[in-house]
C-alpha cells in the first residue's frame, strides 16, 4: 500500500505536467473544430457551434485526398528508409573501430541544424536552374530533374530531404539497442556456425524487435508532424503535389491573410487520430507479444 | 579497412552539411550560379556579421536548452523510475496518454500556449519558451527512462530496501546512477529538440530581449531579403558548440534502450 | 469563447507558472498603462535603428513609454487575433496592408476618425487598401511595389533597346532576341503563396483582368505560360519566391526580373549595369502593380484615453518630417506626394518607383476587403497548375473562380 501511494506520489508532478501544458491546447483545437469561427467571432466570442460541419467541409474537399495519401506515403516511405539506413549505420558503427565513437557524434550534425537552414540546403541542393544534383546528373549524361517544381518529383524530393534528417535518431536508439545485446549472444551464434548475415536475421533482428517498435511508433509520430521541411521546400506545392494534413492544416491557419481556424484544427484533430490507432495498434501487437 | 569506409559514409551523410558551409562562404552574386563544390571567390562578410550580432543568440540558446534539459529530467526521471520499479495502478494507460501527447501537432501546442501566456503576460521570457520546449522531449524521456529503469535488477532494490532506504533514497542512490546512460541519452534528446526549436520560440519569444539563435537567424530573413550567406554561417556557428557537447556526451551514451517502452 | 481562465488558474495552483510575473505585455486593465507597447514586422531594425528612435521620439511626445516588438510578417497576423481575444493587443500596430480589411472584420482595428489620426495627406490609391465602407483604419507608412529590372549589358549584346519594351508583344519579342543570343530571359515567382499572387497581379491587371472574374485575365496566365514553354523562362520560377528569383537575376545571365523596390540596394551591390521599366501592360501604358507595404494602425483598447494617446504616436510616426528616414531605411517609396519629391531629388533613380508607386492598385482595393484573400487563393494555385502543365490556363481560372464561392 505505501508502495503504491509512493509510485503515484512520484508521478504527481508528471500528471500536473500533462494536464497543465497539454490538455488545454488540444482542448482549445477541439472546440476551434467544431464552431463555425470567423475572424470576428475569434476576437469576440459567439462562434456557433457547428458540430462536425468542418470535418465534413474537410472531408468533402479534393485537396483531403491527396494529402492523406501524400501522408501515407511521405510517412511510410520515410520511416523505412530512416529505419534501414539507421540500423545499418548503427549495426556498422557497433563493430566498433579506430574514430567509431567520433564518426557517430559525427552522424548526428544534421540534427543540430535548424530545420529552416537544413530544408533551405535541400531545396539549394535540388533546384532545377542551378543546383548541385542537376549539375551532377549532367555529368553523367542525364537530363535534369525538376525535383521541385514538378508535380510528379515535389513529394520525392521532400520525402529524401525527410529520410537524411531523420537518420541520426533511428541511429542513435538503435545502436543504443545493439549494444544492450549481450555479447555471449553473438559469440555462441558465431560458434554454431552461423555467417553473418545469419547471425543478423535470426539473432540479433529477433532480440532488437522491442528497440525497433518504440523507434519506428516515434518515428511515425514524428514523421506525421512533419512540416517545416515541406513547408520551406515547396509549401506543399507545385499546386498541391506534396502537401500532407500537416502542412496542410498550417495553409488552411496560417498560409493565408484569412486564418480558417476551423478547417485547420479539424485537419489537425485528424492527423491526431490517426497516430492514436497507430499507438493503439502497437500497444496491441505488444501485449500479443508478451503473452506469446 | 572499416575506418575508411567509416569516414567515406560519414562524408555523404555530411555532405549537405559542406554545402552549407560552401553557401556561406559564397557571395550573393554567385549564389545561383552553376554550383561549384568549393567556392571560388570566398567571402567572409557573413561570419563578420553574425560574430559581430549572434554571440547574445548563442548564450540565449545555451540557456534555453540546458533549462529543458533540467526541466525535462527533474520531470521525467521521478516518473520513470515510478513506472519502472514501484508500478503504480493506471500506468499504462498513463503510456498511452504519454504517446497521445507525444502525436499533438508543434503548432497546436504552441497556439494553445500562446493564448495562456498572453493572459498572465508570461510571453517572451526564457521560462516561459523553457516550459513550451519541454514538452518536446517529456514524453519521450519517460518513455525512454522507463525502460532503462526497468533493466535495473530488482533484487538490487530489494537489498536497498532492507537495508532501509525509502522509495526516494533507493531512487537517487541506486536506480538513478544505474541508468546513468538512460538519463545522458534522454537529456541529449532534449538539449537537441530545444536548441533546433524554432516555432515555440517564433510564437512565444519573438518580441523578447533575450532570443534563441533559431530566430536569430531570421534577422536575415526579411520581408523581402533574404542574406543567406549569414543565414548558413549563423548555423554552422551554432552547430559547433553542438558538436563538441554530443561528441563528449556520445561516450557516456554506451547502453541503451532495452524494452518497449509503454511496457509495464 | 474559450474558458481560459480556467486552465489558467489550474496551472497557477499546480505551481508551474505562480513565479513569473513578468510584465512584458500590458494586462486588460480601464487604466492607460504608462508603458505603450509597438509591434512591428521588422525585426531586421535593431533597437539602435532610426525606426526604433523615431517610435520611442513618438512615445516621449505623447508622455508614454514605448515597448516595441517586432515580429515575423507572417505569422503578425495570427498573433495580433489571439492577443486581442486576450484583449492584450498592442496600442499601436504596423502591419501589411492587404491584412488591414482582415482586421477592421475581425473588430480589432479603430477607425481613423475615432483616434484622430488622418490620412488624408496619402494618395488615394494607397489609402484603398486601409478603407472598409467608408471608413479609413490606419495610414501607410510607405509603399513599394513591383517592376521590372533589366541587365544593360545582356539586353546590349542581343541587340534589345530597353525602352521598346511598351507592351507585351515588344517584350516577347525582346525576350526572343535575349535567348537567341545565348542568355536568360526573364525571372520571377510564381510560388504558390501571396507572393506568386503579388507577382501575377500586374500581367492579371495589365490584361484587363477583375479579380471577381478570374478567367478575364487568362490572357496573362497565357502569357506566363507561353514563357515557360519557349525557354524564355526557368522552370525555377514556381518554386522561387522573390529572393531567389532576385539571386537567379543576379548571377548576370538573365535579362529581366520582375521585382520590387526593396531590392534597389542589392541592385547597387549586383556589380553589373540596371536599370528598370515599368511592367507594361497587354497593349501598351504601364500595367497596375499591387502595393506592398504596412499601415500604422491603432488597435481597439479598453478606454478612449489610451486610444488617443495611441492615435497621437501614430500621427507622428506618420508625419512626413518623420516617414522619411523609416522609407529611405525599409527603401520604400512614402506614401505622401511632397516626401515623394524629396526623395526623387535625392536620388534620382527613385523616379521610375515614384511613377509605379502612383500607378499602382491595393490588392484589397475595389472593396474586395476580406475577399481578396479567398480569391488570392485559388488564384495562385491556378497560376502553379497551369505553369507545371497540370491544368490549361484557361481551365485553371476557371477551376480557381468556381473554387472562390
Amino acid at each position: 500500500m505505501r508502495a503504491r501511494l509512493a509510485g503515484w506520489a512520484f508521478l504527481v508532478p508528471l500528471v500536473a505536467y500533462l494536464v497543465g501544458c497539454y490538455a488545454y491546447p488540444l482542448f482549445t483545437n477541439v472546440d476551434l473544430s467544431i464552431r463555425g469561427y470567423t475572424v470576428r467571432s475569434f476576437v469576440h466570442g459567439g462562434a456557433p457551434l457547428v458540430g462536425f460541419a468542418n470535418y465534413a467541409g474537410v472531408f468533402g474537399d479534393p485537396t483531403f485526398r491527396t494529402a492523406l495519401v501524400n501522408t501515407v506515403l511521405f510517412t511510410l516511405v520515410s520511416l523505412f528508409f530512416q529505419y534501414t539506413i539507421g540500423l545499418a549505420a548503427a549495426l556498422f558503427f557497433a563493430r566498433g573501430f579506430r574514430l567509431s565513437a567520433t564518426l557517430r557524434a559525427l552522424f548526428l550534425v544534421p540534427w543540430l541544424l535548424p530545420l529552416i537552414v537544413s530544408a533551405s540546403t535541400w531545396a539549394w541542393l535540388l533546384n532545377s536552374e542551378s543546383g548541385l544534383v542537376n549539375a551532377a546528373l549532367k555529368v553523367v549524361g542525364l537530363g535534369p530533374v525538376n525535383w521541385l517544381t514538378s508535380p510528379d518529383w515535389s513529394l520525392v524530393s521532400v520525402t529524401i530531404a525527410n529520410i537524411w534528417i531523420g537518420i541520426p535518431f533511428n541511429l542513435v536508439v538503435l545502436y543504443s539497442g545493439l549494444q544492450n545485446i549481450p555479447r555471449e549472444v553473438h559469440e555462441a551464434s558465431a560458434l554454431d556456425g552461423a555467417s553473418g548475415w545469419q547471425t543478423f536475421w535470426h539473432v540479433t533482428f529477433p532480440l532488437l524487435r522491442p528497440v525497433s517498435a518504440i523507434t519506428l511508433l516515434l518515428g511515425l509520430v514524428y514523421t506525421l508532424k512533419v512540416f517545416d521541411v515541406i513547408w520551406i521546400m515547396t509549401k506543399g506545392g507545385p499546386s498541391g503535389s506534396s502537401t500532407t494534413l500537416a502542412t496542410w492544416s498550417y495553409e488552411l491557419g496560417f498560409g493565408n491573410m484569412l486564418p480558417r481556424f476551423g478547417p485547420s484544427a479539424a485537419v489537425g484533430n485528424v492527423l491526431i487520430l490517426i497516430a492514436v490507432v497507430a499507438g493503439l495498434l502497437y500497444i496491441r501487437l505488444q501485449r500479443r507479444q508478451e503473452l506469446a | 579497412m572499416r575506418t575508411a569506409v567509416g569516414v567515406l559514409l560519414t562524408a555523404l551523410m555530411l555532405f549537405p552539411v559542406y554545402w552549407m558551409i560552401n553557401v556561406s562562404l559564397t557571395p550573393l552574386s554567385d549564389m545561383r550560379k552553376a554550383p561549384s563544390l568549393i567556392p571560388v571567390h570566398p567571402t567572409t562578410e557573413g561570419y563578420e556579421q553574425v560574430l559581430r550580432e549572434q554571440m547574445p543568440y548563442l548564450g540565449t540558446s545555451l540557456l534555453v536548452a540546458l533549462g529543458t534539459v533540467v526541466l525535462t529530467l527533474a520531470l521525467a526521471a521521478p516518473a520513470a523510475y515510478s513506472l519502472a520499479k514501484l508500478r503504480p495502478a493506471g500506468r499504462r494507460a498513463l503510456g498511452f496518454v504519454l504517446l497521445v501527447a507525444q502525436m499533438i501537432p508543434g503548432i497546436i501546442m504552441a497556439l494553445g500556449f500562446y493564448g495562456v501566456y498572453v493572459k498572465l503576460g508570461v510571453t517572451n521570457t526564457v521560462w516561459g519558451l523553457v516550459l513550451a520546449d519541454s514538452t518536446i522531449a517529456v514524453p519521450f524521456a519517460v518513455l525512454i527512462l522507463t525502460s532503462f529503469m526497468a533493466s535495473v535488477p530488482d533484487e538490487v532494490l530489494q537489498a536497498a530496501t532492507i537495508d532501509g532506504a525509502g522509495p526516494w533514497r533507493s531512487f537517487v542512490s541506486v536506480v538513478l546512477p544505474a541508468s546513468r546512460n538512460g538519463v545522458v541519452t534522454a537529456a541529449l534528446f532534449s538539449f537537441l529538440w530545444a536548441w533546433s526549436d524554432f516555432l515555440f520560440a517564433a510564437t512565444l519569444d519573438s518580441g523578447g530581449r533575450l532570443q534563441p539563435l533559431t530566430l536569430g537567424i531570421y534577422r536575415y530573413i526579411g520581408n523581402n531579403n533574404q542574406e543567406w550567406n549569414s543565414i548558413m554561417a549563423t548555423a554552422v556557428v551554432a552547430s559547433v558548440p553542438a558538436t563538441v557537447l554530443i561528441v563528449v556526451a556520445q561516450r557516456y551514451v554506451a547502453a541503451g534502450v532495452t524494452s518497449g517502452a509503454v511496457k509495464d | 469563447m474559450f474558458p481560459a481562465p480556467v486552465p489558467a488558474r489550474l496551472l497557477a495552483a499546480l505551481g508551474l507558472v505562480v513565479s513569473v510575473a513578468a510584465c512584458s505585455s500590458t494586462p486588460a486593465t480601464t487604466a492607460t498603462p504608462d508603458t505603450f507597447s509597438v509591434w512591428d514586422p521588422y525585426p531586421q531594425f535593431t533597437a539602435e535603428s532610426e525606426w526604433v528612435k523615431t517610435i520611442e521620439k513618438c512615445g516621449t511626445e505623447a508622455g508614454v513609454k514605448i515597448q516595441r516588438q517586432a515580429y515575423d510578417t507572417t505569422d503578425l497576423t495570427s498573433k495580433v487575433l489571439l492577443a486581442a481575444q486576450q484583449r492584450t493587443a498592442p496600442q499601436v500596430l504596423v502591419v501589411d496592408n492587404p491584412v488591414v480589411s482582415t482586421l477592421v472584420e475581425a473588430g480589432v482595428l479603430k477607425a481613423n476618425s475615432d483616434v484622430g489620426l488622418d490620412a488624408a495627406q496619402v494618395s488615394p490609391n494607397l489609402v484603398a487598401a486601409g478603407t472598409v465602407e467608408g471608413q479609413t483604419y490606419g495610414v501607410p507608412i510607405g509603399a513599394n511595389t513591383l517592376a521590372l529590372y533589366y541587365n544593360k549589358a545582356v539586353l546590349a549584346a542581343a541587340g534589345v533597346d530597353p525602352a521598346s519594351v511598351k507592351d507585351w508583344d515588344s517584350l516577347n519579342a525582346a525576350l526572343a532576341k535575349v535567348k537567341a543570343a545565348g542568355k536568360k530571359g526573364i525571372t520571377f515567382s510564381a510560388i504558390g503563396t501571396e507572393e506568386g499572387t503579388f507577382q501575377f497581379l500586374p500581367w492579371f491587371w495589365g490584361a484587363g483582368g477583375k479579380l471577381t472574374d478570374l478567367p478575364s485575365g487568362k490572357a496573362a496566365l497565357e502569357l506566363w505560360k507561353s514563357w515557360l514553354d519557349n525557354g524564355y523562362a526557368p522552370n525555377s520560377v514556381v518554386n522561387n519566391t522573390q529572393t531567389t528569383s532576385w539571386q537567379e537575376f543576379a548571377t548576370g545571365e538573365y535579362a529581366f526580373a520582375e521585382n520590387g523596390t526593396w531590392q534597389l540596394g542589392n541592385a547597387k551591390k549586383a556589380g553589373f549595369e540596371y536599370g528598370v521599366i515599368p511592367v507594361p501592360g497587354r497593349t501598351g501604358g504601364t500595367a497596375p502593380a499591387p502595393t506592398g507595404g504596412e499601415f500604422v494602425t491603432v488597435p481597439v483598447q479598453d478606454n478612449k484615453d489610451t486610444e488617443a494617446k495611441a492615435g497621437r504616436i501614430a500621427s507622428c510616426l506618420t508625419a512626413p518630417d518623420k516617414v522619411l528616414a523609416a522609407d529611405t531605411a525599409l527603401t520604400y517609396i512614402s506614401a505622401v506626394p511632397s516626401v515623394q519629391q524629396q526623395q526623387v531629388s535625392a536620388q534620382a533613380d527613385l523616379a521610375v518607383w515614384v511613377e509605379a508607386v502612383k500607378n499602382a492598385k491595393g490588392r484589397t482595393g475595389d472593396n474586395l476587403g476580406t475577399k481578396y484573400p479567398k480569391i488570392s487563393q485559388p488564384l495562385w494555385g491556378a497560376v502553379q497548375a497551369a505553369l507545371t502543365g497540370a491544368k490549361a490556363p484557361e481551365a485553371a481560372l476557371r477551376d480557381a473562380q468556381a473554387a472562390v464561392k
